[in-house]
């Protein structure tokens, strides 16, 4: 048995690249062994560090058997060259083959004997291709070379059995050595298995293993902030990334001067975070506190990456301090038409026209959700004015909030101030909703405004491609209605919406933009619901009966329903509503009956007829009375309860009666049943 | 309590002996000390010696500061970190050498800074020049988490895949020396041993430009010189005359630049004149291949 060691080195790789190419690689090795029936017994490893990528197998064994196997060769008819050819590819005599018939015709066929391979010799051979397999996202080429890395590749240490495996790669060689320092490329030194590879980089505090090392990480940064009563809040984004970019991490406790603290803590988070890949440090009350962590990645012999460190948040503080205080008291309302100099997008008018849309839709929306019209229209008129200032051009990722703490200072009210802060919101599938009804107001107009006008200018996605974020535009609108269980019409609002386009001058065609968005949104509507993990078969059956004015239902009928389709209950009302729907469109398609949607009780023959259609008229009523605050379960218990007429009906009524005015009407007895159901909910979708 | 300036009679390098170090220790590894371009430029890459050179097979190592003007990113001299007009130090050598890290990190050494006393990464960082029709691999290069080099492998330059690859290297020489001196305020730097400050050199120049830039550049002028610029860059290509083209692309560049300072380019036609100093780059980029003796 024996051990499998290889180790790439290069300039600093990108965390992203660096890790998908590990992975990569490791998975295809994987592979190979499998693939080549060579056993691998012992463990196996796959680390990464900036400028290293470390694959390791051990147990595996030296020697694998390569099954005999048939090769055909060419037809007996064709020419002698190509058998030759054949004989030659192989290295064999024409005695070790024999023609044999085959459905296609008569060949010559070469049974390989069993053979016995090297593992070593496998690898020696396969291991280029599989590094030529490792696809980076990005790639690059340098000096005079053809190969394509991440980032300048400097040398491979493969060993098996304690030996180096020599082969070549593009330029390079394949050795037994490696580069220790990382930054100068000077000392090499030979490694001849893992575990003195290990031992040298441990005695050297270098962590290889990303995993030991990003752990390593959250238990300093923990133990240092503890024990300055500090609170952290890990984001795993950030300490991946930290975690990338360090090979022997060390944590150094930094602060800045106080007085930055009175900026708005999301400007002193983004830079710490986003710009330098600080950790932000809180105190018990949860109030941002002016230390912070850096994870260096050397000690800090002379305090010097303290100090730099220290300077560097200085003066990108003092910028945002400047900024800060120049565009707060920048009069919000004032600076209302210089919105007229920002594009909001080429055909559809600029900020200050996408403002004035803004402003009466969301004064339409405030009427459904009965919320102050005043402060909404003040809300939406300069919600969009934060663009224009110094900080958002720094820091576009706070669109939005800046402009609520603009709102703030000046001394606008709290709905007004929260709902410009949180007018992007949700941002992904994943992030925040907003729960007030103000800040849920003014996104759902912003989301509605910006779909209406790409519609109508007909840049709707295609394909994967979506270059203007319309798929995440919807799924934010989707989410802040379904998750704030709002009832809107949503129709009438994308109406008035193309009417205030109109009013600007922007004319669209009302009905494509209409039909199209409706598809677009119920698709997203499908999409959301995939991901919680509803059936998409009762998601299709929820959308056919509930339109895009009623989003909500539409969602909350399947999650219903999904939550108990295993049960009886529903296994039940789909089995009646399939048993009626099935006769029923078999004889309407076979025998072209037209129906004419209604039910002559004069044509009744027996009680099962009439207690049917009782029980029909009962429930009408019920769905009729059911109001606004659906319970949606009791709307499935109602029609659960259909179950002993209808059996009973079915079991004693022949629908295909000789005569066929009672057969007809029969058959619109069941429609009639069907249709019922379908004000819930259409089933005929509902598989099983 | 923020930690205090660490008081010390260490002399720091002043700002020209930063230059003057660096030029003498990239001379040593054998590239071409050459002078600053003696157009306006935005930043050392326009440099002939970079542009024109990172092209065709040819080796190539040549080090030289560049003065380089941004007109937007012009305050009056009021801002302690933003320059319309500021130096950066530019190194290319073509292809690209196996030890291109280790001739980076002694050169800092030149100036002082130690490897072993400061926390130095290399970030990813990939280049993007839409005028140039180039773009590049590489790495943003912090010192102690500031940033004060750039280091790209060139992979497109004019439009044309480069082969072989060059390397290039930027310092953005005030921001290196604020590092170097410990100052916050880039008019504070001192540019020489005798008393001489960065402000005494350039405040007035950074006040009067930027007011240039902003308020009294004659846009209906330099709209017209923009056409005739480029109008005279395509002909000079037509005659295969490269360097002189280039020179008008140049020139067009940079008066584009006062015009987007001046405000007077929306943001449909700001793609439109980039697309238009891009096509003149690649068309000259071709010629300087064919016609490169």
């Amino acid at each position: 048995m024996s051990d499998f060691f290889l180790e790439l080195f290069s300039e600093e790789i990108p965390p992203n690249l660096q890790t998908n190419a590990t992975k990569k690689l490791f998975f295809d090795l994987n592979n190979f062994f499998e693939v080549n029936n060579i056993k691998v017994k012992g463990s196996t490893n796959s680390f990464c560090t900036p400028n290293r990528i470390i694959i390791n197998f051990s147990n595996i064994s030296k020697d694998v058997v390569k099954k005999s196997e048939e090769i055909r060769g060419p037809s007996v008819d064709a020419k002698s060259e190509a058998l030759e050819g054949f004989l030659k590819s192989h290295n064999i005599k024409k005695i070790q083959i024999r023609s044999k018939s085959t459905e296609k015709g008569t060949f010559y066929f070469y049974k390989k004997p069993e053979k016995k391979l090297k593992t070593v010799d496998l690898l020696k051979e396969n291991l280029p291709n599989i590094l030529d397999k490792i696809n980076w996202n990005k790639s690059m080429k340098w000096g005079n070379n053809k190969m394509f890395w991440g980032r300048p590749l400097k040398s491979i240490l493969a060993v098996f059995d304690e030996k180096k495996i020599e082969f070549n790669f593009h330029h390079l060689k394949a050795s037994n050595y490696t580069f220790l320092d990382k930054d100068f490329e000077e000392k090499t030194k030979n490694f001849n298995n893992f575990k003195s590879y290990q031992a040298y980089f441990k005695s050297k505090k270098i962590i290889l293993d990303q995993v030991k090392r990003k752990n390593f990480i959250i238990n300093e940064l923990n133990k240092v902030s503890k024990a300055n009563y500090l609170l952290v809040d890990l984001k795993e984004n950030l300490l991946d990334e930290i975690t990338n970019i360090v090979e022997k991490p060390k944590i150094i406790l930094c602060e800045f001067d106080k007085k930055f603290l009175n900026i708005p803590k999301e400007i002193l988070i983004i830079t710490m975070q986003n710009h330098q890949k600080y950790i932000p440090t809180f105190d018990k009350k949860q109030n941002l506190t002016n230390f912070f962590l850096v994870v260096s990645d050397t000690k800090d012999l002379k305090g010097y990456v303290k100090l730099g460190n220290e300077r560097v948040i200085d003066a990108r503080l003092s910028d945002a301090e400047f900024f800060w205080n120049r565009n707060k008291s920048q009069n919000l309302i004032k600076q209302l038409s210089d919105l007229k100099k920002i594009n909001f997008f080429k055909g559809l008018g600029s900020y200050f026209d996408k403002t004035q849309r803004l402003k009466k839709l969301s004064s339409l929306i405030s009427d459904e959700l009965m919320i102050s019209k005043e402060k909404i229209e003040i809300a939406a008129s300069i919600c969009k004015v934060d663009l224009k200032s110094d900080l958002v051009g720094e820091f576009p990722e706070l669109q939005g909030i800046m402009g609520g703490h603009f709102a703030e200072a000046q001394g606008f009210e709290k709905e007004v101030c929260q709902s410009i802060s949180e007018h992007y919101l949700p941002s992904g599938l994943h992030s925040k909703v907003p729960k007030n009804l103000y800040s849920i107001t003014l996104s759902l107009s912003d989301k509605l405004d910006t779909l209406v006008g790409f519609f109508g200018i007909d840049l709707i996605p295609t394909g994967s491609r979506d270059p203007y974020a319309l798929r995440r535009y919807t799924i934010a609108l989707v989410r802040l209605i379904v998750e704030n269980k709002i009832r809107i019409k949503l129709r009438s609002i994308i109406n008035y919406s193309l009417t205030l386009y109109k009013e600007q001058g922007y004319e669209f065609d009302i009905t494509k933009v209409l039909k199209e968005l409706n598809n677009f949104i119920l698709d997203r509507l499908k999409n959301y619901s995939k991901e919680k993990g509803i059936r998409s078969d009762i998601i299709e059956s929820s959308i056919l009966s509930n339109d895009i004015d009623e989003l909500y239902n539409g969602y909350k009928k399947a999650e219903v329903l999904y939550r108990n389709i295993g049960k009886e209950i529903v296994r039940d009302v789909v089995g009646i509503y399939k048993r009626s729907s099935n006769i029923l469109n078999n004889e309407i398609i076979k025998n072209k009956i037209e129906l004419s949607n209604s039910v002559d009780t004069g044509l009744f023959k027996n009680d099962f007829e009439k207690n049917l259609y009782k029980k029909i008229q009962d429930t009408k009523k019920y769905f009729v009375n059911f109001g606004k605050n659906d319970n949606f379960e009791e709307c499935l218990k109602e029609l659960f309860k259909f179950k002993q007429d209808v059996n009973c009906f079915f079991d004693n009524v022949k629908v295909n009666d000789e005569n066929e005015l009672i057969k007809k009407n029969r058959l619109e007895l069941l429609n009639l049943l069907c249709k019922n159901f379908d004000n819930f909910f259409n089933f005929s979708k509902i598989e099983g | 309590m923020v930690s205090k300036k660490k008081k010390s009679n260490k002399k720091y390098l002043s700002f020209q002996d930063s230059i003057l170090n660096l030029q003498k220790y990239w001379s040593k590894q054998g590239c071409v000390i050459l002078q600053p371009y003696d157009l306006e430029v935005g930043a050392g890459t326009f440099h002939p010696a970079t542009t024109l050179r990172s092209l065709g097979t040819k080796t190539w190592r040549t080090a030289y500061v560049q003065p380089s003007r941004r007109p937007t990113d012009g305050r009056y001299g009021d801002n302690p970190n933003r320059l319309q007009h500021y130096y950066q130090f530019q190194v290319l050598i073509k292809p690209s050498p196996d030890n291109i890290k280790k001739l980076f990190l002694n050169s800092l050494s030149s100036l002082g800074i130690k490897h072993e006393e400061h926390d130095i990464r290399f970030i990813e960082d990939d280049w993007e020049s839409p005028t140039l029709g180039a773009a590049g691999l590489g790495w943003e290069v912090w010192c102690d988490g500031m940033e004060i080099t750039q280091f790209t492998y060139f992979q497109q330059m004019a439009g044309i895949e480069c082969n072989p690859v060059s390397v290039e290297i930027t310092y953005g020489m005030e921001r290196l020396c604020m590092f170097i001196q410990n100052k916050k305020n880039v008019f504070e730097l001192n540019w020489n041993d005798q008393g001489i400050l960065y402000k005494d050199v350039f405040y007035q120049s950074e006040k009067e430009f930027s007011a240039y830039n902003f308020e009294h550049a004659n846009t209906d002028n330099l709209l017209k010189i923009f056409d005739m610029l480029e109008d005279e860059a395509k002909s000079l290509t037509e005659k295969k005359l490269s360097l002189p083209a280039y020179d008008q692309c140049l020139k067009a560049s940079h008066v584009f630049n006062i015009l987007d300072s001046r405000g007077v380019i929306s943001v449909a036609q700001r793609a439109e004149y980039i697309a238009r100093i891009r096509e003149l780059t690649k068309m000259i980029g071709k010629v300087w291949i064919e016609t490169q003796i």
